[in-house]
């Protein structure tokens, strides 16, 4: 894939996911056990043979930064191309705070986007969890002749207030659009991750810049829906996207399911991660674990039941976790029970500590708690 | 670049007493641990002790191997000045060129690859040992000593004597005797078969072993003795630590078997002052099932379970299916265990298929006869076979034969 570059954008932080987005944006939130949600866009691109991505950052990046390091277990590590990380240079004097929308960000790094080698480029959020076939859609919308190509999902996966939703006519192309409505009434719901050909980006991003546009769904789309060719690339496969600690906790415990399992990691497009050399996980004599997806590095003496448990868990003898994600570096201690939580990395829960919180409200305890 | 110290890796052996496990695949490269292959193991010793440029002699089998390895980049091995390089026999102009003879010949037609970085000291290391070491320890104590040559050495019983090569000191640790094998053993000092040389002497004792028509061109019957009569300084390096040698099917269960103890009383691979590295499949978190029952195992990515398993290693991307009874035993890449199929006291490698019903090994009855059975890589194990133990089983199996 030559011809396609791929733009991500890792800037927001979702308000509403609390504790998880205190310390990180929401693409470097760990998610699946081993992975973060930018491993899965990233893998994405890279699986569809693009070498040259740009990340777009802002603010608390460090963390993802940490992740991604120089791009090499993406095989992004280039001499030519490869990851790029793209603050926002040069333009603190006009906004100090979080970019207003995806046009204002890419405003940020125009000249980045001049220098762009490809004639065509994808643009995603890299906080989204699906395992696209990239390839398949840059072919489709070379062939259908479209000026932008949306992805679409046939399944609303998200809260209406904040996704996009597309009315088709009867030719197939995109003739409305509806953004963040109270009531869904479209049948496509954008998951606005969009291929377009780099001149027609630039134009854009200059036509805003000149006149203080900074959404590209209100701002470009909406007024310029009858004379842009957009259509749809309809994804049929498994997404997860997040808007609330509900939607985190839920889309967690579905990847218990084979069948998801399956498609979101599909072995055709493996997600890739930072590898970082965790041993096998142990089960004690005692240990058990049903209905679970653990990851390395574990050490399991207690029971697991309904859990996803990230790299390097520990559950002490005696100490049972049902119903709950526990990320990188938990440790439950022996006699403790937990039920519908949701741990942050390196939360310790002490001896005989019982937590519970409940299907519809879990409990989410900050990175690094000690209870 | 110049290097203080290059590491020279012997990994050109068949491993022949792995039968089946190295029909295809050089012995470095067999599955270990769950998540390692053998050679992880000094690869990762290398980078944790400092050292950055590794050679590694290939001869049986080296595809796997050479393509696991590749740059070097999971043990940070992957440089602009040194890193891994692997080192298979070449032809010379004129002559034909020959395989590495042994152990000594090989590192003597990678001469000019040592000369490239000119070392002060070569360590010589086996692609068949499970341990942790910090050779720059050794090093220290090579440089202290003032050796020729330093040849670490484990405490063994004197029964267990009888089956190692044994080194003879003086009251300094200094050898005076080398004795392969002994019948009756004056020393409790086994070789663990890792060297440490001073280059310039090693490298002329290399030059003068070649051009002896003689000399059978190995580290322990020629080198080693030779130096002695020689009169060089050789220094025991007495090492304390879990060491294992994996070169048979019942030392390679065994020390998998090893991995599952209680921390800290055999190898600690939790232990993350000393990591262990190793080129990591890209597969998702293992997933166990409503019927799983695990215990005192170890899973991995890509697995799933839904099935019993007791007391065994399983690798990535198992299946265990609901139930299926897998004990005392080790599961390679990919190998599929359906439901009602019964493991006992084996080793399947990759991508296996046991169909349903089927049996593989038992555990140990008292005979003779008994041991750990194993089947080779990519065969299919049909449905109420039976596989005896100590079976060696290169071939796949109709449903309901007994083999």
């Amino acid at each position: 894939m030559k011809d396609l570059h791929g733009i991500l954008f890792a800037y927001r932080s979702h308000t509403n996911l609390g504790e998880l987005t205190r310390p990180r944006n929401t693409c470097s939130l760990p998610f699946g056990g081993r992975y973060r949600l930018i491993d899965f866009m990233l893998s994405n691109y890279v699986n569809a043979g693009i070498t040259d991505v740009g990340l777009i950052v802002h603010q608390s990046y460090q963390s993802l930064l940490d992740h991604v390091g120089s791009g090499k277990d993406w095989d992004l590590s280039r001499k030519h191309g490869g990851l790029r990380i793209l603050p926002p240079f040069g333009y603190a004097e006009k906004n100090y705070g979080e970019y207003r929308g995806n046009m204002e960000a890419l405003t940020g790094v125009q000249s980045y986007l001049k220098n762009i080698r490809q004639d065509y480029v994808i643009l995603a959020w890299g906080d989204i969890a699906i395992n696209l076939d990239v390839s398949a859609m840059f072919q489709q919308h070379l062939e259908s002749g479209a000026d932008i190509t949306v992805v679409c999902s046939p399944e609303h996966c998200s809260s209406p207030r904040s996704c996009d939703y597309l009315t088709l006519d009867p030719d197939g192309r995109v003739n409305d659009l509806a953004s963040h409505p109270t009531v869904v009434n479209q049948e496509l719901e954008s998951l606005e991750i969009y291929v377009m050909s780099k001149q027609l980006l630039l134009d854009m991003v200059e036509y805003c810049s000149a006149h203080n546009i900074y959404n590209f769904s209100r701002g470009v789309l909406q007024p310029r829906i009858d004379t842009l060719n957009i259509r749809p690339y309809v994804h049929p496969g498994h997404i997860a996207r997040f808007s609330s600690v509900n939607d985190y906790f839920d889309q967690s415990v579905k990847l218990i399911d084979p069948k998801v399992q399956a498609d979101l990691f599909n072995p055709a497009r493996p997600i890739r991660t930072k590898d970082q050399s965790t041993p096998a996980t142990y089960y004690g004599p005692n240990g058990v674990s049903l209905h679970s997806m653990v990851a390395d590095g574990c050490y399991i003496e207690g029971k697991v039941e309904n859990s996803v448990l990230g790299r390097g868990v520990v559950v002490e003898a005696g100490a049972t976790v049902s119903n709950s994600v526990l990320m990188q570096g938990t440790v439950v201690r022996a006699g403790a029970s937990l039920s519908y939580v949701i741990a942050d990395k390196d939360v310790q829960i002490n001896q005989d500590r019982s937590l519970m919180g409940h299907i519809t409200y879990p409990l989410a305890i900050a990175k690094g708690s000690i209870v | 670049m110049k290097k203080e110290c290059v590491a020279m890796l012997l990994a050109g052996g068949q491993g022949s007493r792995l039968y089946a496990l190295t029909s295809h695949v050089a012995k470095p490269a067999v599955p270990f641990g769950g998540k390692y292959r053998i050679i992880d193991f000094p690869l990762s010793n290398c980078i944790n002790s400092g050292i950055d440029t590794v050679g590694i002699l290939t001869q049986y089998r080296p595809l796997e191997l050479n393509s696991y390895v590749g740059s070097g980049q999971p043990w940070d091995l992957d440089r602009s000045d040194g890193g891994v390089h692997i080192l298979p026999p070449y032809q010379r102009e004129g002559e034909q060129g020959t395989w590495y003879k042994g152990t000594a010949n090989a590192i003597y037609q990678n001469i000019g690859f040592l000369d490239l970085y000119d070392p002060e000291y070569v360590v010589v290391l086996s692609g068949d040992h499970i341990y942790k070491m910090d050779y720059a320890d050794m090093l220290a104590f090579h440089k202290k000593c003032g050796a020729a040559c330093t040849i670490s050495v484990l405490e063994v019983t004197m029964e267990e004597a009888k089956r190692f090569g044994i080194m003879n000191v003086d009251e300094n640790d200094q050898v005076y005797e080398f004795e392969e094998k002994p019948p009756q053993p004056k020393s409790n000092l086994a070789s663990m078969g890792i060297y440490i040389f001073t280059w310039s002497k090693l490298r002329q004792q290399l030059i003068d072993d070649e051009a002896d028509p003689n000399s059978s061109n190995d580290f322990g019957k020629n080198i080693i003795p030779n130096m002695l009569n020689a009169g060089e300084k050789l220094m025991a390096y007495r090492f304390h630590g879990y060491w294992k040698d994996v070169g048979t099917i019942s030392s390679l269960w065994d020390a998998n078997m090893d991995m599952l103890a209680p921390r800290g009383s055999g190898i600690d691979l939790y232990d993350t002052s000393w990591p262990i590295y190793a080129r990591t499949p890209i597969r998702p978190p293992h997933i166990t099932g409503e019927h799983a029952v695990i215990s005192h195992s170890s899973v991995t990515s890509g697995c799933r379970v839904d099935g019993r398993v007791e007391n065994s290693v399983l690798f990535h991307s198992v299946t265990i299916e609901e139930g299926a009874q897998v004990d005392y035993s080790i599961i390679m890449p990919g190998a599929v265990v359906k439901a009602g199929a019964k493991v006992s006291y084996a080793i399947v490698a990759e991508n296996v298929v046991v169909e349903a019903g089927a049996q593989i090994g038992a555990p140990p009855d008292g005979s003779p006869e008994w041991g750990i059975a194993v089947v080779a890589a990519d065969l299919t194990i049909g449905g109420g076979a039976v596989v005896s133990p100590n079976a060696m089983v290169r071939e796949n199996v109709k449903g309901g034969e007994r083999v």
